[in-house]
């Protein structure tokens, strides 16, 4: 068949058109944007990256930042801690990435270490902001954690500790129980309130870092001091402490103090809905719990947790009971809980940094910080402000928290800021080996100290 | 070697000084088609480089990061060779993504196969409401695997409802924590995969059945067959090519196998559940050893592409 020339000629421009258009847009997409643009320091439109805080908490935060900045927009987009750092390591590698985003100290979720090629030095903006004398006005703990290589990666926001238990006091109230203070009034207690159908004390033992505040505490319980010097490599994990440790470890599953199946609850979120639904009457957790303290806190928690109609009840911090017997428990160990670091790829740095350091560093961010009950303050003298704080319980709930941020900021022991995420591997596996009775304590830690002296630094960060 | 008038090249030469024979106009036609279709090249260079660059570029790109020591943002990686091969195959876990990978492709393939083909077959008999029920074993392909997790941990928990059930109806003794046991979590992470993929197999096999004459159906019957010899000798290997075409995906499936055991139960109780997807997941993400995942990535490639090889070569030689 014949063709005219002129369809002959379209013919051929077409696809000649097609392949230009499709290099235009290969080359357009190659690219990119330039970076280079700092913008404005008090107008722009910002995002947030983070795991925590929970969206009402940083609704909170934003609503009182926009009070001083209010041309300054920050959207918070809240990541699950299992997925952040598959989302952020993409993103920080785009242009699109965050403009502000969740460091915290250690190697397990939004490393310091990690992501500090991806930060703005914030040293000088923070120097701006608090005077050279900057490091003496806030909490020591987390000024060194947000450093590396001495560039300040993020800044603080607040810290938490760990080494407490939650209980639920209604149900403690209802079946005339005292909140266990030994290995054996927390049997107790636990039979009675199985013998009601109620659970008595969840872990979600499958997310393994969190077994590790378990630990710690029975550690410290037995020799205080213990479980954080192995974790440098100055203390064999094969310790008499450790395995000690470990042996009290495995009773809280063979003296049913655990509930049963354990090893396939996750802390988050099962054993977190399952104690804020009423089903258990205490969980390992730290001070970030507090801000379920609060009736509109603790009323989302539950219904997140699946209950149609939720009700309030009061929840106090206990110290960790003395389950080995040696007259040391209520030992708190903690980080800064995270901090925020301004992407060096963003368009958006100056308002970006503007955000960062009034969170961290002014008394109007940290108090809103202190005031939200999620994190203890990092700007020094900055307590939460009790009379503007609604509880579920102020009468009963108050001294108790007070009490708890007071014993937190004295402590100096590390959490999981020196914690390697191989040995935060080897740690979970030795605790969940020991828990399903496939390792003695003694094999379990003879393993965990063989896969430390592998590591470079013994494991720690 | 002598050319013969059967070669091309033979038939296609005109005779010198002679006019242009109806063979050498066919050839100069042969050859404008082949000039005319030279042209189509640019039709196809954008989807080719669009796969070359997606696809292989990324492959080789994951080649060359599992020969680094990198955490995946440090700008200063370091060359380290095989040496990320070498770990791989010292690595118990590794070989425990192994076994359990085989587990569950023998498993879930033959349960899937039984249950799809008793379906299919079944359904292809006089049956009251057929499209209701192919409705009901095909929802679970469409229901999200992140939906149904969180449902998953609540029934096989230890005080969930599978165990309730169990208590109901007298076989208590039965009742365990089935996600927190080594012995038990990898048959329910099975469980699930069956459940939610054997509405694939029952409607390929079902697509397959309509495909095989009446007649000789009709033909079996008259001669005797009873409904499951007719199964047996008539239908089954009547459908070889969907079992072939399902055991290559289903050795692909099983080693891509990433969202039931991450959602369910993260891999554990210690490694119990670990499949090669969430050994590189964990691996390259959490404990940010990124070349090693990349290592990993390739280890699993190579088995994907040998398994549906070795599944293609089989079918290729019984047919």
């Amino acid at each position: 068949m014949r063709t005219s020339p002129s369809i002959r000629c379209r013919r051929r421009t077409i696809p000649v058109i097609s392949v230009l258009s499709f290099l235009a847009l290969v080359l357009a997409a190659c690219g990119g944007g330039t970076a280079g643009s700092k913008g404005s320091a008090t107008s722009a439109s910002i995002t947030w990256w983070g795991w925590t805080p929970t969206t009402q908490v940083a609704a909170q935060y934003i609503q009182a930042f926009n009070k001083v900045y209010p041309h300054i927009h920050v959207t918070y987009k809240m990541l699950t801690i299992a997925g952040y750092n598959a989302a952020l390591r993409p993103a920080l590698a785009s242009t699109v990435g965050p403009d502000v985003f969740d460091v915290a100290p250690g190697a397990a979720n939004g490393s310091v270490e990690t992501y500090a090629p991806d930060a703005v030095n914030l040293e000088p903006a923070i120097a701006r902001a608090l005077g050279s004398n900057w490091q003496s006005k806030l909490s020591p703990i987390g000024v060194s954690s947000m450093m590396s290589g001495g560039k300040l990666t993020g800044i603080s926001v607040g810290a938490v500790y760990s080494g407490t238990v939650w209980v639920n006091k209604n149900l403690f109230d209802q079946y005339h129980l005292s909140p266990p203070a030994s290995l054996t009034q927390w049997v107790s207690d636990c039979q009675t309130f199985k013998a009601h159908g109620v659970g008595c004390f969840v872990q979600g033992v499958g997310q393994t870092a969190f077994n590790e505040d378990t630990l710690q505490a029975i550690s410290d319980d037995i020799q205080p001091g213990v479980w954080a010097r192995a974790i440098q490599g100055q203390v064999p994990w094969t310790s008499p402490v450790v395995v000690r440790a470990l042996t009290t470890w495995k009773s809280l599953f063979s003296d049913g103090i655990m509930e049963k199946g354990a090893l396939g609850v996750q802390q988050y979120p099962d054993a977190s809905n399952d104690f804020v639904s009423g089903k258990y009457a205490m969980v390992m957790m730290g001070t970030w719990y507090m801000q379920y303290s609060t009736p509109s806190g603790l009323s989302s928690a539950i219904s997140a947790a699946g209950v149609g109609q939720p009700k309030n009840f009061t929840m106090l911090p206990i110290a960790f009971p003395d389950v080995a017997g040696a007259g040391h428990p209520g030992a708190l160990y903690g980080d800064a809980d995270y901090g925020l670091a301004v992407n060096s790829r963003s368009s958006h740095q100056a308002a970006a940094t503007t955000f960062a350091v009034w969170l961290g560093t002014s008394t109007a961010g940290q108090q809103q910080v202190a005031n939200a009950l999620n994190d203890i303050a990092s700007l020094k003298g900055v307590q939460p402000n009790w009379p503007n704080i609604s509880l579920v319980s102020p009468g009963g709930q108050q001294p108790v928290l007070s009490k708890l941020i007071s014993n937190a900021v004295l402590s100096s022991e590390p959490r999981l800021a020196t914690v390697s995420p191989n040995l935060q591997l080897a740690i979970g596996v030795a605790s969940t080996t020991v828990a399903s009775g496939s390792a003695t304590p003694a094999q379990a830690a003879a393993t965990l100290q063989a896969a430390a002296a592998k590591m470079p630094h013994h494991g720690a960060v | 070697m002598t050319r013969t008038a059967a070669d091309p090249a033979v038939r296609s030469s005109p005779k010198p000084g002679s006019r242009r024979a109806p063979a050498g106009r066919a050839a100069a036609r042969t050859r404008r088609r082949g000039l005319r279709r030279s042209s189509g090249l640019p039709w196809i260079l954008p989807a080719f480089i669009f796969v070359v660059g997606t696809v292989y570029y990324c492959i080789g790109y994951t080649g060359y990061i599992s020969t680094l020591s990198w955490d995946g943002v440090s700008p200063t990686p370091q060359h380290v060779g095989l040496a990320n091969y070498a770990q791989v195959f010292h690595d118990p876990v590794f070989w425990d993504t192994i076994r359990h990978t085989v587990v569950f492709f023998a498993v879930t393939f033959t349960v899937q196969t039984a249950i799809g083909f008793s379906f299919a077959a079944l359904l292809h008999s006089k049956v009251r409401l057929p499209n209701l029920y192919k409705v009901i074993i095909f929802i679970p392909v469409v229901l999200a695997p992140a939906t149904m997790a969180p449902i998953f941990r609540q029934i096989f928990s230890a005080t969930g409802q599978f165990n309730t059930i169990l208590e109901h109806i007298g076989l208590g003794a039965l009742a365990q924590p089935w996600l927190a046991q080594s012995s038990t979590a990898l048959p329910v992470i099975m469980a699930i995969t069956v459940w939610e993929w054997t509405g694939v197999t029952f409607i390929l096999y079902f697509a397959a059945m309509t495909q095989i004459e009446p007649e000789i159906l009709e033909a079996a019957r008259i001669d005797g067959a009873s409904g499951v010899t007719a199964l047996a000798r008539i239908v089954w290997p009547a459908v070889r090519g969907t079992t072939i075409a399902l055991g290559m995906l289903s050795v692909i499936g099983a080693l891509k196998t990433f969202d039931v055991p991450y959602l369910v139960t993260t891999g554990g109780p210690n490694f119990a559940t670990e499949f090669l997807g969430t050994f590189i997941y964990r691996v390259s993400i959490p404990q940010a050893e990124v070349g090693y995942g990349a290592a990993l990535s390739i280890m699993l490639l190579i088995l994907a592409l040998g398994g549906a090889l070795a599944f293609g070569l089989r079918g290729t030689r019984r047919s």
